[in-house]
């Protein structure tokens, strides 16, 4: 505990810096999106944190307090550096992503899950990608996997059982302009991954 | 005489990258803005002729910058460097009179590529 814990604090360079590379990575899934859907992505400063598992709900909460989402969560890994990328759509989102998307089948479960899995590769996939290579680490990506559709955050994060006390979580709002899409991407490393993560910045910044 | 040149971005990691992704021996007196209202000032001072600019910034942004420099009829010539790389924002930023617009993380590489086609390393 006592040495691990030492190194979970983040000072005001490596939290800037880490702010830096989520910019840029976030930059480049925008731009996917963006390219993807001919829309313009408005891009906010991203939130860099150590957090409690018992904070992660507060997290998520922020920005889809009261509604619906469905959620997306990726496993990625690399370099003794592991993490999950967590996408929670508002599912107010779906009727107008699905005409962006000129999605022609029925807005049911299926189709929205279709539309889910389209936005969060393209999202999760820049972004991990984006990161590792400023990072000079290689991430190989799991399976996504669907933590569930037309529910509330709360019951998101309650699902999960949390082997971490605390860690690194990167959140990233993106908002669409002048149509009602929004998302949250949440990325949380592991505990043990948080010491060599924070190596790699000392390095960027020396 | 040394050639001003501005580096105006929020974050000090970026200040810290642009400034190591100079051309060496480049003769400049270098100056840094960590807001739009700050580089701004430093340009109306004559401290950036050649100007390295952020977009998303606090206090002013560089689209903000870009407008003043404008309205001003300023003397920089800017070289917007973005981590917003969308369609929108490159064409928005040259529709504001941006010289260039290199996409973050910016390196030796990108930088001196860009001052060479514009002339500006001629004389090194």
């Amino acid at each position: 505990m006592g040495a691990a814990a030492m190194n979970l604090i983040l000072n005001e360079e490596q939290r800037d810096c880490y702010q830096e590379i989520t910019n840029v990575a976030m930059g480049q899934a925008a731009d996917r999106l963006a390219r993807l859907l001919n829309v313009y992505v408005i891009l906010p400063i991203p939130k860099v944190n150590m957090i409690s598992a018992s904070e992660l709900h507060m997290a998520l909460a922020d920005t889809t307090i009261n509604d619906d989402v469905s959620a997306v969560c990726q496993g990625f890994i690399g370099s003794g550096i592991a993490g999950e990328a967590l996408l929670v759509f508002n599912d107010a989102s779906f009727s107008d992503l699905a005409q962006l998307m000129k999605y022609k089948g029925p807005l049911d479960r299926h189709g929205e899950l279709e539309l889910l899995m389209d936005v969060s590769s393209v999202l999760i996939g820049a972004c991990i990608h984006g990161i590792g290579e400023q990072l000079e680490i290689s991430f190989n990506q799991g399976h996504p996997v669907v933590l569930g559709q037309h529910c509330h955050v709360d019951d998101l994060v309650k699902s999960g059982n949390h082997q971490w006390s605390q860690t690194l979580a990167i959140e990233i709002h993106y908002e669409i302009e002048n149509v009602n899409i929004n998302c949250d991407l949440l990325l949380l490393f592991t505990e043990d991954s948080v010491a060599k993560i924070n190596q790699q910045i000392d390095y960027l910044l020396d | 005489m040394a050639l001003p040149v501005l580096i105006c971005d929020d974050s000090s990691f970026a200040r810290k990258q642009m400034k190591r992704a100079l051309p060496d021996g480049w003769d400049i007196d270098l100056t840094f803005a960590v807001n739009g209202l700050e580089g701004l000032d430093a340009i109306r001072q004559g401290k950036g002729e050649v100007v390295f600019l952020d977009l998303t910034m606090p206090e002013m942004d560089g689209y903000g910058v870009l407008e003043a420099i404008r309205k001003e009829d300023l003397p920089a010539m800017v070289i917007v460097v973005s981590g917003d790389i969308q369609p929108d924002a490159q064409e928005r930023v040259q529709k504001l009179g941006a010289m260039a617009f290199i996409k973050k993380p910016i390196d030796k590489d990108k930088a001196t590529k860009i001052l060479t086609e514009f002339g500006i390393l001629s004389e090194v």
